[in-house]
């Protein structure tokens, strides 16, 4: 288990983080969500000693992080960063031989991991030559050639295609069902969705909620339904009393019914304006939730 | 499968920094390009000197005798004398006229020329003509051989010289010359190679992946002692090949100087380099990008060329002031003292008191600097070592 006790870190008269503790059980798997500047770089970073916090404890596994036990992490930190002259495979190499690997088994999982992650064509090129949706398949080998016990990984999903978007997700199940902790944020709710059973929620350098996705949506009493009306003018529900617009899209809405509001009165409303295609309660989603709690 | 311990990961990151710079094209024809110039130089330099050679041609037994003295005569003058028969006086002539042949000696009696024959040559022609002449009038008085031996083999006018060439100190000259420029570009270059490899780190922050894994101080030692390596290899390299190239053309007739001397320059190459490169790491540290590096180096710069010149002058002269507190100080001593040593103008313990001062101040830097780049290697933008020091000093 990764626990992140009590960390307090300022940057001159900035709070970057303010007693953050949370933490990732074994073959669990986090989304460590927040917005721009919220502080979940800071926090990884100072996880993996990258940064020393003002205060507070990072424990793995019950005991105090060192330089020794970092070294079966796996980072892939929000600023991507390889040698850019280097050729993939010596790069990888190198990297899991820092880590601690022997050549031969340094060699053997690099090997592996570029076949996993599709780019084994591009082993002996310099890595400024591939595209950068390769280099970054090429940073997340560089954070999991190791075969780390833990993975810290920030922004992983940010300039992936969907193809990579999919052979990231198989490879964090995969990590996370043998028993690895993963720790990733993102923006892409409806993927930290996806892949997470638990959340951790951070603004302003302060946790606002974390646990269970299932507990959070639970805890989460709003009442919600999504319409989809079509001929309908826009915000034709602006006249009804008692909702708020959580979301919006071409057509339709998300609305929060407050509590003297009833679904049908907001159903007669929808028929009145156009024809309904879609109405239905919602449970609220992670997106909805990480709204409601940074808005506080 | 996994080493418990992280004290080798600095052996690690020299290794990289050896092997992905050792083959990097521009680093391998560079080195090519200076081994060439060097060769050059050498060959060049022996061809001016030794190159003095001239076509003798014989007509007759009796010219071929005295040729055979004007070879040896040439030889002890430092000019080589190649004869060429001719079967008569009008073929010889020809062969003046079309330049293949300086001069023609014809019986024991005649020089012929197309003009004016080389003054070197003639005049060892002359002198062996007339100490045959001589020779032969002495036989016909019927002085008995001996005698004629005491007469002719009187030894040479003694010489005084009122400012002697020391052959063996122009030569340690020119080793210390080339001592100091090749120092002075390793210094720079090598140098230079740590500042921008730290900006490389930084700006592809490639260092974060790095120090997630390893200590800033693991990072830096593993850099400076892998292209520090590679220094002293290319360094050796080029002093062997320095070596062969003078041995081949004959110009190094101090073998064992020249060895001395090369050992000399790879000691303070290994001293100035471990000075300038904790120095050059800082001013990496600080910057972000390559662009900016510059202005951090300055001060740098202007140290090591400042050193450079003050090496030059010591090569003409020593013993100056200038060049004996330079030979004390860390950042000028490694371009000034290798001269020093090389010219005999120290006693050991001068040598080991500087490398003493060099190695001292080196280690008393190393800690500092390495806060520095601790702190500044995360950084971006410009840092000012002030504020590092201070902030979480």
């Amino acid at each position: 288990m990764l626990e992140l006790i009590d960390l307090s870190r300022r940057f001159g008269d900035v709070v970057a983080l303010d007693s953050v503790s949370f933490s990732v059980a074994e073959g669990e798997t986090v989304g460590f969500v927040g917005p721009n500047g919220a502080g979940k770089t800071t926090a990884m970073r100072i996880a993996l000693g990258v940064l020393a916090a003002d205060s507070g404890e990072v424990r793995w596994r019950g005991k105090p992080v060192d330089q020794n036990v970092r070294r079966r992490f796996g980072y892939m930190p929000e600023e991507r960063g390889l040698y850019p002259k280097m050729r993939v495979l010596d790069q990888l190499v190198y990297l899991a031989m820092l880590h601690g690997l022997s050549r031969a088994d340094a060699t053997a999982e690099a090997g592996r991991m570029i076949d996993v992650l599709g780019v084994a064509g591009r082993a002996r090129d310099r890595t400024d030559a591939l595209s950068l949706g390769n280099q970054q398949r090429v940073q997340l080998a560089a954070a999991l050639v190791h075969r780390p016990e833990l993975l810290v990984l920030d922004e992983p999903f940010s300039g992936l295609d969907p193809v990579g978007v999919d052979v990231l997700t198989g490879v964090l199940r995969e990590r996370a069902e043998a028993g690895v902790p993963v720790v990733f944020s993102s923006h892409q709710l409806d993927l930290v969705e996806r892949l997470c059973e638990s959340v951790v929620l951070i603004n302003k350098g302060r946790i606002v909620a974390a646990g269970r996705i299932a507990d959070l949506r639970s805890r989460d009493h709003r009442r919600l339904v999504r319409v989809e009306v079509l001929g309908a003018p826009p915000d034709w529900y602006a006249t009804l009393p008692g909702v708020r617009v959580l979301d919006h899209f071409p057509d339709g809405a998300i609305l929060e019914l407050s509590d003297f509001l009833r679904e049908r009165d907001v159903l007669d409303a929808a028929r009145a304006a156009g024809d309904v295609r879609h109405f239905s309660v919602v449970q609220p989603s992670l997106t909805e939730i990480f709204r409601e709690a940074v808005r506080t | 499968m996994r080493i418990e311990t992280d004290r080798g990961a600095y052996r690690l990151v020299a290794r990289r920094e050896f092997v992905e710079r050792a083959r990097d094209k521009s680093f391998l024809i560079s080195s090519a390009i200076t081994i060439i110039v060097l060769v050059g130089f050498i060959v060049g330099t022996s061809l001016l000197n030794n190159g003095t050679r001239f076509d003798l041609g014989v007509v007759g037994a009796d010219a071929r005798a005295t040729a055979e003295q004007v070879v040896a005569g040439g030889k002890a003058l430092g000019f080589a004398v190649t004869v060429h028969e001719y079967p008569t006086q009008k073929e010889a002539e020809a062969a003046v006229r079309t330049g293949s042949a300086d001069a023609v000696l014809v019986g024991g009696s005649q020089v012929i020329a197309k003009s004016q024959p080389p003054d070197q040559l003639l005049a060892v022609i002359q002198a062996v003509s007339i100490r045959e002449r001589a020779r032969q009038a002495l036989e016909r008085a019927g002085l008995p051989p001996d005698r004629i031996d005491a007469v002719l083999n009187v030894p040479p006018l003694p010489v005084g010289a009122l400012e002697p060439i020391d052959e063996r100190r122009r030569q340690s000259s020119v080793v210390a010359f080339i001592g100091v420029l090749a120092l002075y570009g390793q210094l720079f270059a090598y140098g230079y190679w740590v500042a921008a490899g730290v900006v490389e780190e930084k700006a592809s922050r490639v260092v974060e992946v790095l120090l997630a894994t390893i200590r800033p101080s693991q990072l830096l030692r593993g850099k400076i002692l892998g292209i520090g390596f590679l220094g002293l290899c290319q360094l050796l390299l080029i002093g062997a090949a320095g070596l062969i190239a003078s041995r081949a053309v004959g110009t190094l007739q101090f073998p064992a100087g020249a060895f001395s001397a090369i050992g000399i320059v790879l000691v303070w190459f290994v001293l100035g380099f471990f000075f300038y490169a904790t120095l050059f790491a800082v001013a990496g540290s600080i910057v972000s990008r390559q662009e900016d590096l510059q202005a951090t180096m300055t001060p740098l710069t202007i140290l090591i060329v400042a050193s450079f010149f003050i090496g030059i002058g010591a090569v003409q002269d020593p013993s100056t002031t200038l060049a004996s507190v330079a030979s004390y100080l860390p950042f000028s001593a490694p371009l000034v003292m290798p001269t020093r040593i090389v010219l005999g103008e120290l006693a050991p313990w001068q040598a080991l008191l500087s490398a003493a001062i060099s190695i001292g101040t080196t280690i008393a830097l190393i800690p500092v600097a390495t806060r520095v780049y601790s702190r500044g290697v995360l950084r971006t933008g410009r840092v000012r070592i002030r504020e590092i020091l201070r902030v979480e000093g």
